[in-house]
């Protein structure tokens, strides 16, 4: 730490913050401000325009500004004003959540999910113990069955279809967080197989395949660009139907089944972000000492106790955030999505579509329909989430450092 | 020295090396054969042209470059990147010193609030952020482009650079201040070319960023079409009615190429620019 101290530290460090503290006061706070206190109002198509006589609009949009005047588009039509009740946009968001039935079905379903966690923690505790009572595999099974026999006996289905009724918000939400959970794993094994095979020393070529297998990431800047070429393999009478037709296999309209579209998404976009964890685990890998692996092979150690004895625990530090970064990341993925099917296929006008990602959901109201109000407030729910999530991995990190200093 | 493996372990080996290599690369491949075709004609390649190159032809090429307004979009991408990536790397590499270099009241805070605030997607502010360019007069600038890339990209390179700076011992610098070298000097002249890797990181991001992007450019510059940036240009291109493959195929080869290249050249700097300071929160 540099040693100067009193005014002239306060000045350098003030001089040096500021750019950064200016532009993310302007575009980063500024919005998120805004965006919530819209979120209070009835803001749509037929409400665009500000009452700059009302205090706190007045004060927040820009367009009520003075520097703003006259380059202002006002329409004739009415002003938006604040929601009477004040949460107007939540309720219809998430309120029918509140009714008895709907929290008694989100009761039965997180219920499913407690073995799993007791699983975790018993296996924690195991860990430590000299002698353990269980094997972490059949602790596991026994942990899965056991939820799966509560999901039956509690009719999850019914609860799901339940909660599922209660409005859009828990339709995205559970889809954005199955995308999230199928394509995260997906591209983390693909990654970690990848990155330990580049990683052993006797293979000629590892160079040429590390550049091609790099590729992906390489052109995920136009990620709009080559979305539009995936899009193109699974058309009516794309790549995979014209190869399936050679075999004498009817190939089907993949983009237009809600499960097929799925699936295309979680493909592609698991395309786009392997490369990252390829390379993250591969930085990860060449940090291992090597003689701690002579070790294990001095003591006899087979294949997949090396892998998960050794090689895991060793590269959690480094990928542990990794994960976390990416699934906060895929869980506001876009532009895949978007390019591919728009948030299709849907059921009808009105409800969101096998592909309608929370953010392709919020950007719809936004761009299609000019439903501010709703969208702000859904974004603003998001945000919540997130933030939590965010804090949770900086705790995860803190927990991890220090495994390599 | 770890022991040779077995043939059969090469084989497995090799065998996901290449199915991995096959589907890494064929996207890009096809895109690749798709900009040598002529025309329009989607729905009526044969299968063998999917695969290997059955016809070839540069005029898609000739067409972008000579009678489409490519050239104008390639430079409006150009002046953008360029500047977004000159004011990411001032701005986050000060603010990354200041952070790395000094303790003060609520350093910590604001490192937390500058990745908390980043999780509010950035789409969904888009029309705030487009209010306030209005306010400014930078709404369908390319300079307000750049100002919102730019703050697009602090929050990771400010994160990345400091953790990067962290590694890297100030004994050194200490050292030059004894012998009469301020602060900040010191720390151009010493830590700097050290944490080469990460501020090549850094500058790649901010290129990028303001590059690749899809979203920010089409709602900030939505008109007129020589003000428009190459890829939202381009996917115009695709979307209208009909699509002239071909074209945007071949329109999209010239906007990825130089990326491609930059990215394998800076390949082992990414490495070690992203793992050794670590995005590690």
């Amino acid at each position: 730490m540099i040693g100067w101290s009193g005014r002239r530290k306060a000045l350098t460090i003030l001089l040096f913050l500021g750019p950064t503290i200016v532009g993310i006061t302007l575009l980063n706070i500024f919005p998120i401000l805004l965006s919530t206190y819209t979120s209070f109002t009835n803001r749509n198509r037929f409400h665009p325009n500000p009452d700059c006589n009302a205090f706190l609009t007045g004060l927040l949009d820009p367009v009520c500004w003075p520097v703003f005047q006259g380059r202002a588009q006002r329409g004739l039509a009415e002003p938006y004003t604040l929601q009477d009740p004040l949460f107007q946009n939540y309720s219809d968001l998430i309120g029918q959540l509140f009714t008895l039935e709907a929290l008694g079905a989100l009761v039965m379903i997180v219920l499913c999910f407690v073995p799993l966690i007791l699983a975790r923690y018993l296996d924690r505790r195991f860990e430590r113990q000299v002698s353990r009572p269980i094997s972490s595999a059949t602790l596991w099974g026994g942990a899965i069955v056991l939820g799966l026999a509560l999901a039956f006996a509690l009719n999850v289905n019914a609860a799901y279809d339940t909660l599922m009724s209660t409005g859009d918000f828990f339709v995205v939400v559970f889809r954005t967080l199955l995308f999230v959970i199928l394509r995260v794993p997906l591209s983390f094994l693909i990654g970690l197989t990848l990155a330990m095979i580049l990683n052993s020393e006797h293979l000629p070529g590892r160079t040429f395949f590390r550049v091609v297998l790099f590729i992906p990431w390489a052109t995920s800047s136009l990620a709009i660009l080559m979305a539009l070429v995936w899009q193109f393999f699974f058309r009516e009478q794309g790549v995979i139907n014209q190869v399936l037709g050679v075999f004498g296999i009817d190939g089907m309209a993949w983009l237009t089944n809600p499960v097929t579209a799925f699936a295309a998404i979680v493909i592609t976009d698991t395309w786009f972000s392997y490369p990252f964890f390829m390379i993250v685990i591969l930085g990860a890998l060449q940090s291992i000492p090597a003689d701690v692996y002579e070790a294990a092979e001095v003591d006899g150690a087979r294949w997949w106790t090396t892998l998960t004895r050794i090689t895991l625990p060793l590269i959690r530090p480094a990928i542990l955030p990794a994960i976390v970064l990416t699934s906060i990341t895929a869980f506001q993925m876009f532009g895949t999505a978007y390019a591919i099917t728009q948030g299709g296929p849907t059921r009808g006008a009105d409800q969101p579509g096998a592909t309608e990602f929370v953010i392709v959901y919020a950007f719809r109201q936004i761009f299609n329909s000019q439903n501010y109000g709703r969208a702000t407030a859904f974004s603003v729910i998001l945000f919540i989430f997130l933030f939590i999530a965010t804090l949770y991995s900086l705790r995860l990190t803190r927990i991890t450092k220090g495994a390599y200093e | 020295m770890k022991k040779k493996p077995t043939t059969t372990v090469y084989i497995i080996q090799y065998a996901i090396l290449i199915l991995a290599a096959i589907f890494a690369f064929y996207p890009v491949w096809f895109a690749i054969l798709a900009s040598g075709r002529l025309g329009d004609r989607l729905y009526t390649l044969n299968l063998a042209g999917m695969f290997i190159p059955t016809e070839w032809t540069f005029e898609n090429y000739r067409v972008m470059l000579f009678e489409r307004p490519l050239g104008l979009w390639l430079r409006n991408s150009i002046y953008v990147a360029s500047l977004t990536t000159i004011a990411s790397l001032l701005i986050s590499t000060s603010a990354a010193f200041a952070l790395s270099r000094f303790k003060f009241w609520g350093r910590e805070s604001l490192l937390i609030l500058l990745l908390a605030i980043q999780t509010f997607p950035g789409v969904l502010s888009l029309v705030a952020v487009a209010q306030i360019l209005t306010a400014l007069g930078l709404y369908r600038t390319h300079e307000g482009l750049v100002l919102a890339y730019t703050v697009g990209t602090l929050v990771f390179s400010t994160w990345n650079l400091k953790g990067y700076f962290d590694t890297i011992p100030i004994d050194l610098e200490e050292a030059a201040q004894i012998d009469g070298c301020g602060p900040v000097d010191s720390f151009i002249r010493i830590a700097l070319p050290l944490a080469r890797p990460a501020l090549a990181v850094t500058a790649l991001f901010g290129f990028m960023a303001g590059w690749g992007d899809f979203i920010f450019a089409s709602v900030l510059i939505p008109a007129p079409d020589e003000m428009k940036m190459a890829v939202p240009a381009l996917y115009g291109l695709a979307n209208s009615q009909n699509v002239p493959w071909g074209y945007f195929a071949a329109g999209g080869m010239i906007i990825v190429l130089p990326t491609l290249i930059v990215f394998l050249l800076l390949q082992r700097f990414l490495v070690s620019g992203l793992t050794v300071g670590g995005v590690k929160g």
